[in-house]
């Protein structure tokens, strides 16, 4: 056993170098004084800690508001997301009905389709709509294309949970209703909390919209705001740039590396069957 | 097996529904219509024009340039992920001290936004100040730095080993799912009968996870074929449009150059692309579940 496990971290320690790598330049560089950004040769080490970095890049980057914006929309299009799933994921798992095979094949169209793909007809959908350059623009479409993957999760949970409860219910004589709030929805509360934060995260992350629909700095989700930084700039406060990556990136990255185990699970169970 | 039919799951679908048509249908009918007709930068429609912009794009050299880079790029990260990701949940499949530890660091790219991955590598590959040449030149590796993303081929290349990073965790998941659901009796009775490791994967492993190495491919395909961030971030398909690939010189036409009608057909011939892939998809599951319903 501990052979094997020497030979299988040693097997994989160049990728995890390579893994690892960003997030130790992440550190050094938005830990580093800007006089030590373009030292040459170049070198991991740097003189002292420079707090200050984080307070000054909340300020010039505008970081608040675009935490804001980020929040708004991942918290938005996920409820969203989540309250049009539930029912579809709940009658996928517990009822037969008429053209259920046309919209398992529909979800798993539009699982499939990208925004990238459609984003010149959205963003003419959206001018149309009156939404441009507004958050909402984003909440809508996050919570569409997110759909599919939410209602596929919440679908593989809901058939574990065995029905046999809820039919004991009835026959102690509950309403349907009750049924469904006393029995049903506690134990599928821990597949909707963690089906519901990977949606968040996936708005967190998302570029491509974000920098279409979006075209004053002030509505900058944290992607983009970080990109603008970086895209086109003649001087690019990299120390800056990092130190935001740095706070974008590291909650996120924690909360998912808690949940992962939980994504494998789906996935097992029947979103990729 | 079914509780009470009728109108109610019917009613629980339709909301959701309703949302999807309207903003993954609509943009696409938007699309159909704009690519017959010519559309001025500001988007007015200025009337039919048959299948002029279609044939402009057949006939623009960078459309062509970008086709075979994107045909490149799909290819070797799909590739090289599928042949990194096997061997990865194999491992990972197994007991071992830390395996723990292990998943969640391989994990780690797939919760960071592409777009903050891309921005950290383009710092790093830095010529003059980026830790990366730093590390190498630490290591005597090299003696002078090298500026990674200054030329074409050397840039596109450096993207495809990210692109390859980045997708690394989403194959091994879906691998790993595969791994999970194996008969362990089979390989034990290979066992006995003195076959070698080699003899289990090839025999028993390979054709056992074909399903999901099918999954894995397609579903790939699509992710990197559609993905703009990577590129977008560390080059914009420059130097010299030498690194765009489909996705991203669409988003300068449409969005730089405002030339909507040429998007259009390219965004049409993309989706066309990505309906032979998505349908693909849709046969493999289907066949996976009718497969589950036998058995069942």
């Amino acid at each position: 056993m501990l052979k094997k496990s020497l030979l299988f971290w040693l097997i994989l320690s160049p990728l995890v170098v390579v893994i690892l790598f960003p997030f130790g330049v992440m550190f050094v560089t938005a830990f580093r004084p800007r006089e030590e950004l373009f030292t040459y040769p170049p070198t991991w080490t740097f003189s002292e800690f420079r707090w200050a970095n984080f307070a000054e890049m909340w300020v010039k980057t505008n970081f608040g508001r675009a935490l804001l914006n980020s929040l708004y929309v991942s918290v938005l299009s996920t409820v969203l997301a989540m309250i049009l799933s539930i029912p579809a994921a709940y009658a996928l798992s517990r009822y037969r009905f008429p053209g259920k095979r046309a919209y398992r094949t529909f979800l798993l169209m539009t699982q499939m389709m990208s925004p990238i793909v459609l984003v010149l007809g959205l963003f003419r959908m959206m001018v149309t709509l009156g939404l441009v350059n507004t958050l909402n623009s984003l909440v809508l479409t996050y919570a569409a294309f997110n759909m599919a993957f939410t209602i596929w999760m919440l679908q593989s949970y809901f058939s574990t949970i065995p029905r046999d409860l809820e039919e004991a219910a009835w026959i102690d004589g509950a309403g349907h209703l009750t049924s469904l709030l006393r029995v049903f929805l506690p134990l599928a509360v821990p597949a909707m909390a963690v089906t519901a934060i990977f949606g968040f995260i996936n708005s967190w992350n998302e570029f491509v919209l974000a920098l279409t629909m979006i075209r004053s700095s002030d509505g900058f989700t944290l992607p983009v705001q970080i990109y603008s930084q970086v895209a086109g700039r003649y001087q690019i406060e990299w120390h800056h740039v990092m130190a935001a990556t740095m706070l974008a990136t590291l909650p996120v990255a924690i909360v998912f590396s808690w949940l992962q185990r939980f994504l494998i699970r789906g996935m097992a169970l029947g979103a990729v069957k | 097996m079914n509780l009470s039919a009728g109108f109610k799951p019917l009613a629980m679908i339709l909301p959701g529904l309703a949302l999807a048509v309207l903003i993954i249908g609509y943009p696409i009918y938007d699309l159909g219509y704009a690519s017959l007709h010519e559309v001025s930068r500001f988007g007015q429609f200025r009337g039919l024009n048959g299948l002029t912009n279609f044939r402009d794009v057949f006939q623009d050299p960078l459309f062509y340039g970008s086709l075979i880079r994107t045909v490149i790029w799909t290819f070797a990260v799909v590739g090289g992920t599928l042949a990194l990701s096997l061997p990865i949940a194999m491992m990972l499949n197994e007991e071992f001290y830390g395996r723990g530890l292990a998943r969640v660091i391989i994990m780690l790219p797939w919760s960071i936004s592409l777009t903050m991955t891309a921005v950290v590598w383009r710092w790093a590959l830095n010529g003059r100040a980026g830790l990366f040449n730093a590390t190498l030149m630490d290591l005597g590796i090299l003696k002078e730095p090298i500026e990674w993303l200054g030329e074409a081929h050397q840039a596109f290349t450096v993207e495809i080993l990210i692109g390859i990073l980045v997708s690394i965790p989403f194959t091994t998941t879906i691998f790993l799912g595969g791994l999970s659901a194996l008969p362990q009796d089979s390989y034990e009775a290979a066992a006995v009968d003195g076959a070698t490791r080699w003899d289990q994967f090839r025999h028993i492993t390979l054709p056992l996870m074909k399903p999901f190495i099918n999954i894995a491919v397609v579903l790939n395909v699509i992710y990197v074929f559609n993905s703009l961030p990577i590129i977008w971030v560390m080059t914009e398909g420059g130097p010299a449009n030498g690194t765009d690939i489909l996705v991203t010189y669409l988003y300068k036409l449409a969005f730089r150059f405002g030339q909507l009608g040429k998007a259009s057909a390219i965004s049409l011939i993309m989706f066309g692309v990505l309906m032979v892939f998505t349908i693909i998809y849709v046969l493999l599951v289907m066949r996976g579940e009718a497969g589950a319903d036998a058995e069942e």
